[in-house]
């Protein structure tokens, strides 16, 4: 009976498999499970805009983040300050190659990869230059959705200003803003991305 | 409940995980004819997946534990702590809300995800489905809590190069960080490689 079934005018949960018709949906409004509550789909508010302008506003943010002291030491006199880029150059330096690694994917590549994908997609929609290559490409965004980790990261940044706090004198520099204001920004241009809107409309334009 | 909610399976339908679009079962694997994208019904092998990555996190969560996790040196005399000392410093300077944050991280979490997943894993292989929703509800909450684990990683990271200062003092990584990020990130594929649909599938049929 299914086989003649118009499948686009259905939803699945992701959690459950439990099968719905799709509703019509305004922006602000979800679909949720009634099985196990999870959020099926979700039209969002001005997903393009909010996601095209945040992602803008990580861009700009990335170079600084990475690049400006994140927090400094003093200690009898002697002053030391670190960036995010100087954490992997002296793991690196001294030979913790996985972690270099693992700092370097988790808190720079993976994040920059899905910042500058958020906004090579919302351009393509915002500024009507839709292609077919952007079905591959938003397939491949979704590969990299668990491993952004400046959430974290920024937690390890209060974490080990606290471990220091007790025997030097800390120092906070611009970086840290600048790591914060990017995390925020990022984080902002991926959960405005309306997944399911994109998804409909690039099959609309390129599946027959 | 579950007799009027049908799922996706029953109906002979798969749903893409990549792009969410229901297609007509036709082959195992099969393209997506949204996204193109190869994909099965149901992740292939979920359960032994799962089982071999966890187990391999236990193994690692060993010597993440008893190595030290960084060294500290000052004026030339290096002092070892492993994660518990590391917690035990926090609480003897009496900053509590630190030290338990790092010890949920560092230490609960990784343990309730390698719990957890072999319970769920037990769970879907007896196939006795006593609360499907609750334990779909865990083990949403195991995959959101999986990067946190990484913060001691990052915080050591990020001490050792802040803590330069020659002579005076400096910090250096120790054996036990490269097994902690093993632990975490084997964690993490074990639970990405376990299907939470297979906690529901038989209940209904």
């Amino acid at each position: 009976m299914t086989n003649n079934v118009n499948t686009k005018q259905l939803i699945a949960c992701q959690q459950c498999d439990a099968l719905y018709s799709r509703p019509e949906l305004k922006q602000g409004q979800k679909v949720k499970c009634a099985q196990c509550d999870s959020t099926i789909i979700e039209r969002k508010v001005d997903s393009t805009d909010r996601s095209f302008f945040w992602s803008l506003a990580g861009i700009i943010f990335l170079v600084p983040a990475i690049l400006l002291p994140i927090m400094g030491v003093t200690l009898v006199g002697q002053y030391h300050h670190a960036s995010l880029l100087d954490c992997i150059l002296v793991l690196i330096d001294r030979g913790f190659f996985m972690i270099a690694s693992l700092v370097f994917l988790f808190a720079i590549a993976v994040p920059t990869v899905r910042l500058f994908g958020a906004f090579y997609i919302t351009y393509s929609f915002k500024f009507n230059k839709l292609k077919p290559s952007l079905l591959s490409f938003f397939r491949a965004y979704h590969y990299l959705e668990h491993w952004t980790m400046l959430n974290v990261f920024m937690l390890g940044i209060i974490v080990s200003m606290y471990k220091l706090l007790d025997d030097t004198e800390l120092s906070v520099n611009m970086g840290l803003f600048a790591f914060a204001f990017w995390l925020v920004s990022s984080t902002m241009a991926s959960s405005a991305l309306d997944q399911d809107y994109i998804w409909q409309t690039l099959e609309n334009e390129f599946v027959d | 409940m579950s007799l009027l909610i049908k799922t996706a399976k029953q109906e002979n339908l798969a749903l893409c995980p990549k792009c969410q679009r229901v297609n007509v079962l036709q082959s195992q694997p099969q393209h997506c004819v949204r996204c193109k994208g190869l994909f099965y019904q149901r992740k292939p092998n979920s359960l032994q997946y799962a089982l071999a990555w966890n187990i391999v996190a236990l193994l690692a969560f060993i010597p993440a534990n008893l190595y030290p996790i960084m060294i500290i040196y000052s004026l030339g005399i290096g002092e070892p702590s492993t994660i518990l000392s590391g917690i035990g410093q926090f609480v003897d300077y009496g900053l509590y809300p630190i030290a338990a944050i790092i010890f949920t991280a560092s230490i609960i979490v990784p343990l309730l995800k390698i719990i957890g997943l072999f319970l769920l894993v037990y769970r879907v292989h007896t196939g006795v489905r006593l609360r499907p929703d609750k334990h779909s509800r865990f083990y949403h909450m195991l995959e959101f809590l999986g990067p946190w684990s990484m913060l001691d990683v990052f915080v050591v990271a990020l001490l050792v190069a802040v803590v330069e200062l020659g002579f005076v003092t400096s910090v250096a990584a120790g054996p036990a960080i490269n097994y902690f990020a093993l632990t975490v990130i084997f964690t993490m594929l074990a639970a990405n490689s376990f299907d939470p649909r297979l906690l529901w599938d038989k209940t209904s049929d």
